[in-house]
């Protein structure tokens, strides 16, 4: 099985010396949790992804896999306690990341709105830090602010806070403070996990079409099936415990993609084949197979 | 009724200020009734209608207010006590919370003072600081300050991880996690650390104005009981919990004011 799977993944090819190195890598990712009992958990064992092209990329895999840890790792967004990765590492460009990187933000499935901010400052808040001070001046801060927030259709909500607003624009303003760094690659951790399905289905509309106009490598952790097809260009499958690359998909088809899209003979089928190649490399977690 | 015992139910404000005169007339009404009996005498326990007798003598007589002079007095020093205790117990528990090591260095100095009685060091500084005005502050500060700083330290921690997570991820510096996530964040349980000091400094009041009784409601109190007129020590303190009670909406609602985004 792990052989026939082998030619699937994408190859590691040797590069050449005039090769640009990839946009983002995940090299030899090893990460382990301590436990209660004192005995380490392993939860990603030797992953290695390369990331070269902005399109958007989704890491699919049961519950409790180890994705959205491998996520965190390829932003540099890391808990204060918890040391990650246990062994591999991560380069942007070709260069070691090991904290927080210009180039990369992360959307929160929980959000991470500030409650105390409204929704025109919480977008405008990552211009607060002094890091971003010096890069961006104040004017033009204030145009990305009112641009984006127009994009993702919040210019009338400019002034509410957070728990004025729907789960689903919440998202919204998350998404739209990400975007407005301009980042090369946008990580988003099961952001729509927690909206209904019809907001769902809203935002993942929202999020194709925000990515034509903001081209950005975006690697998008999901557990449902159903989201990974009709969002990605490209599907990696991960296994449960210790998660393990086992399946990496090319999917061509135009966006934006259309449930008919979904429902045609070859997207069934990769949709069995998945969902197959998941129950063989029994999952503890759960996969979402529904719509 | 069938709901008695139902704790998330709202009252309608109405009722719960019914209930509320209810119970604070009932329990007037039973101390008239037993000050009546004439079971304890006058000096034991004084009857309601002298007790407001006393309150309007020394309201107003002779052309000069007791009372208000006395109020005046009490809420200077509690007032300059608390802003003492925010400019260096805020600052000082932001730091506790926000670093272990600066909560290894200063928790010995702070935490074991919550259970210390705080009323035996008032000789100790009688002895330091005299018994003028610098000594009254001094001690409300003590007092106060080893309730506020702790609560300080406990808001800042409470604030969710994510934040912060989140806030490096956008370029945030680590003290820029603690002064523009952290303490922002936590402002609300700040204020409510700081209407617990000034609370405790009004229990405190009564102790800090009894050496040395020139002035204050703590004066008035400890005065009356030398004379033994002790429907003026039931006025004073009557008027310490209403004037600390005012303090305490006064700033609850101000807190509500200022952070209506943690109710909305």
């Amino acid at each position: 099985m792990a052989a026939a799977l082998q030619e699937k993944t994408t190859p590691v090819a040797p590069r050449g010396a005039t090769d640009p190195p990839p946009l983002m890598a995940a090299i030899d990712i090893v990460q382990d949790y301590d436990q209660p009992d004192g005995k380490p958990l392993r939860v990603l064992n030797k992953v290695t992804l390369h990331f070269n092209r902005p399109r958007i990329n989704m890491l699919l895999g049961p519950s409790g896999c180890g994705k959205s840890t491998l996520l965190r790792m390829l932003g540099g967004v890391r808990p204060w306690n918890v040391k990650t990765p246990t062994s591999g590492r991560v380069e942007i460009d070709g260069v070691l990341c090991e904290g927080p990187h210009p180039d990369v933000v992360m959307v929160f499935q929980q959000y991470a709105n500030r409650p105390d901010l409204t929704v025109r400052e919480n977008v405008y808040y990552p211009f607060t830090f002094s890091e971003w001070r010096s890069r961006v001046t104040a004017k033009e801060a204030d145009e990305r602010v009112i641009r984006i927030l127009d994009e993702v259709g919040l210019a009338d909500k400019q002034k509410l806070h957070p728990a004025q607003l729907s789960g689903g624009q919440n998202q919204r303003v998350a998404l739209a403070r990400a975007l407005v760094l301009r980042p090369r690659v946008l990580l988003m951790d099961e952001p729509f996990g927690a909206l209904d399905a019809q907001t769902r289905t809203a935002m993942q509309g929202l999020l194709v079409r925000l990515h034509t106009t903001h081209p950005c490598l975006v690697a998008f952790v999901t557990h449902d099936v159903t989201e990974a097809l009709l969002l990605g260009d490209r599907v990696i499958v991960l296994s449960t415990q210790p998660a393990t690359i086992i399946d990496d998909i090319e999917l061509s088809a135009p966006q934006p993609r259309s449930q008919e899209w979904l429902m045609t003979a070859d997207m069934r089928a990769m949709h069995e084949r998945i969902v197959s190649r998941l129950r063989a490399a029994d999952g503890g977690g759960n996969i979402r197979v529904s719509v | 009724m069938s709901d008695f015992w139902n704790p998330y139910r709202t009252l309608a404000a109405s009722q719960q200020r019914t209930l509320g005169v209810i119970s604070v007339v009932g329990v007037i009404a039973t101390w008239a009734a037993i000050a009546a009996t004439g079971w304890l005498s006058k000096n034991q326990l004084p009857s309601p209608l002298a007790v407001t007798e006393a309150m309007a003598y020394l309201g107003w007589y002779d052309g000069k207010s007791q009372l208000a002079l006395a109020t005046v007095w009490s809420v200077g020093r509690v007032a300059a006590a608390s802003l003492l205790v925010m400019i260096i117990g805020i600052p000082l528990g932001v730091v506790m919370g926000a670093s272990p090591r600066m909560n290894a260095i200063f928790s010995p100095l702070v935490d074991p003072f919550r259970s210390a009685p705080v009323a035996a060091l008032l000789p100790i500084m009688v002895m330091w600081f005299g018994i003028g005005e610098f000594m009254k502050i001094a001690f409300l500060f003590v007092g106060s300050i080893v309730y506020l700083t702790p609560l300080v330290r406990d808001a800042i921690r409470s604030v969710p991880e994510d934040y912060t997570v989140s806030a490096k991820d956008l370029g945030a510096t680590q003290w820029e996690c603690v002064s523009r996530v952290l303490v922002p964040l936590a402002m609300p349980r700040i204020m409510d650390a700081v209407i617990v000091g000034v609370s405790v400094s009004w229990t405190y009041i009564t102790v800090a104005e009894y050496v040395n009784a020139q002035e204050g409601l703590g004066q008035l109190i400890a005065n009356a009981r030398r004379m033994s007129a002790m429907d003026q020590v039931f006025a004073g303190i009557i008027v310490i919990i209403a004037v600390a009670l005012l303090t305490y909406q006064g700033l609850m609602w101000l807190k509500r004011r200022l952070y209506k985004w943690e109710v909305a």
